[in-house]
């Protein structure tokens, strides 16, 4: 059995500070480079700048929301005041058990935030892409749909047929042509 | 009474067990280990192995010939207890669990208070190693099963050994992997059956390395230590009994050497982790 060169595990050393730059999967600690996952080393460089050390997970690890991530997300509950999700892609990568997160009604929209209803913008069931801004409290993170491409992007009309966007804040149904109000995404 | 599961019989006889004629059981007198080829600082021979339970994020198998257990780790993932604060760290839950069968007599199923103190002792000896700032708001979970346990000691090495493989297969970002190592001080000679003789009971402790079971009764002292080999720091030392401080410094190095050797078997372990995942690709 052959066991490939660049492999390596947590704790061992990689290089010095001077040498390269931390990149990803490694940390430095009193002037040297340690991989702090198991992986394969890559070293990428760029112009004028240090070498970076990455190190390549082999096992990746669940994804997890952070700050200014783009989430795709399932509306599970409305109220006036926020629409409770459940964040199921992190910026394209699945996460293995869905993370709450909330849509509070002055994260809908940029412009004229006093006039949102939540009931107008999302309904239970509603797929959205959203940002996340913060955190938020103990159990849910605060996510944010103020952009032209963040909002509804796929839901079911009270009918039952898929919606189809109309405006940036209208979606028709395909079945009954009935027109709902949605935080619409501006298609990509 | 456990009314959830099926009780043994209510009435049962020990089986009968046969020893040969010319038995004898070990006594530290013999001034050899019970294990007669082993030296004083000789450990047993590692298995480990990763990802044999497939439905965890990260496992581990150790094997240390009698004493044998599996360890499976979970997460990260989002805290979801009611009435947690918000913490921008990650939370690390241990949990170790003695199989019925693993012990001479006969484990329950209800934790006791022996499985909480161990997993205290594990969460606090894997906690400076993994970067838990850089899961916030999410939670690790550990569960260690001993499926035979040889040795008090030895068993609470071999946890700390296997959950670290473990959370590095789970690919939770660490500072180093954490060997666990223990040993015992064993009054060996002929200073237990005269213990009036004063010159025999001044001889100091031998510090056997790994010590089994049948070595343990008759232990006077004994130390776990949880160690990070490339960083050369220790997390965790665990020392319980009376012994001289000269003693208790030296088994600590002993320790540190031994786990300088786990630490090449976690080490290969990880890496077969690798060459596996690249034949199934």
């Amino acid at each position: 059995m052959a066991l490939v060169a660049d492999a390596v595990v947590p704790g061992q050393r990689l290089g010095h500070v001077q040498e390269f730059n931390a990149g990803v999967g490694t940390y430095s600690r009193q002037d040297f480079i340690y991989a702090s996952v198991v992986g394969l080393k890559k070293i990428t460089i760029e112009n004028n700048e240090l070498p970076t050390m990455t190190v390549e997970r082999e096992n990746t690890q669940s994804a997890m929301p952070d700050i200014d991530a783009i989430v795709t997300c399932k509306v599970v509950r409305v109220n006036p005041r926020f629409a409770a999700v459940n964040i199921m892609v992190v910026d394209g990568k699945p996460c293995t058990d869905d993370f709450q997160g909330i849509i509070r009604v002055q994260d809908v929209r940029a412009t004229e935030k006093d006039k949102v209803k939540i009931y107008n913008s999302f309904r239970p069931g509603d797929i959205v892409r959203a940002q996340v801004i913060s955190l938020g409290d103990a159990r849910s993170y605060y996510l944010s749909t103020a952009a032209n491409e963040l909002g509804v992007i796929f839901g079911t009309s009270v009918a039952g047929g898929s919606l189809v966007p109309i405006s940036w804040q209208e979606m028709q149904c395909t079945k009954t042509k009935v027109i709902e109000l949605r935080k619409c995404a501006k298609p990509m | 009474m456990d009314r959830k599961r099926v009780p043994g019989p209510e009435l049962s006889v020990a089986p009968l067990v046969e020893y040969p004629s010319d038995f004898k059981r070990w006594t530290p007198l013999d001034e050899i280990r019970h294990d007669p080829k082993r030296q004083p600082e000789d450990m047993r021979p590692i298995y480990l192995k990763t990802g044999l339970i497939s439905q965890a994020n990260g496992s581990a198998y150790i094997e240390l010939e009698k004493t044998k257990l599996a360890c499976g780790v979970y997460g990260p993932r989002p805290v979801k207890k009611v009435g947690q604060v918000f913490s921008g760290k990650g939370v690390l839950y241990c949990e170790i669990k003695f199989a019925t069968f693993s012990c001479a007599k006969r484990r329950t199923n209800i934790r006791d208070p022996q499985e909480r103190e161990l997993s205290q002792i594990l969460s606090q000896a894997l906690s400076p190693a993994i970067q838990l700032d850089k899961l916030p708001k999410s939670a690790i979970d550990i569960y260690i099963t001993v499926l035979e346990s040889d040795g008090w000691g030895s068993c609470v090495a071999a946890a700390i050994t296997a959950a670290s493989v473990a959370l590095a297969h789970a690919g939770i970002e660490m500072l180093d992997l954490v060997a666990g190592c223990s040993a015992a001080y064993i009054q060996t000679g002929p200073s237990i059956s005269s213990s009036k003789d004063s010159i025999a009971a001044s001889r100091p402790p031998q510090i056997f390395m790994d010590a089994d079971l049948e070595e343990e009764k008759y232990e006077q002292g004994a130390i776990v230590l949880a160690y990070m080999p490339s960083l050369n720091e220790v997390t965790h030392v665990l020392q319980s009994g009376k012994a001289e401080g000269s003693i208790i410094s030296q088994s600590v190095e002993h320790c540190m050497e031994a786990c300088n050797k786990i630490y090449a078997v976690m080490h290969h372990a990880l890496l077969e982790s690798i060459n596996d995942n690249k034949e199934a690709l």
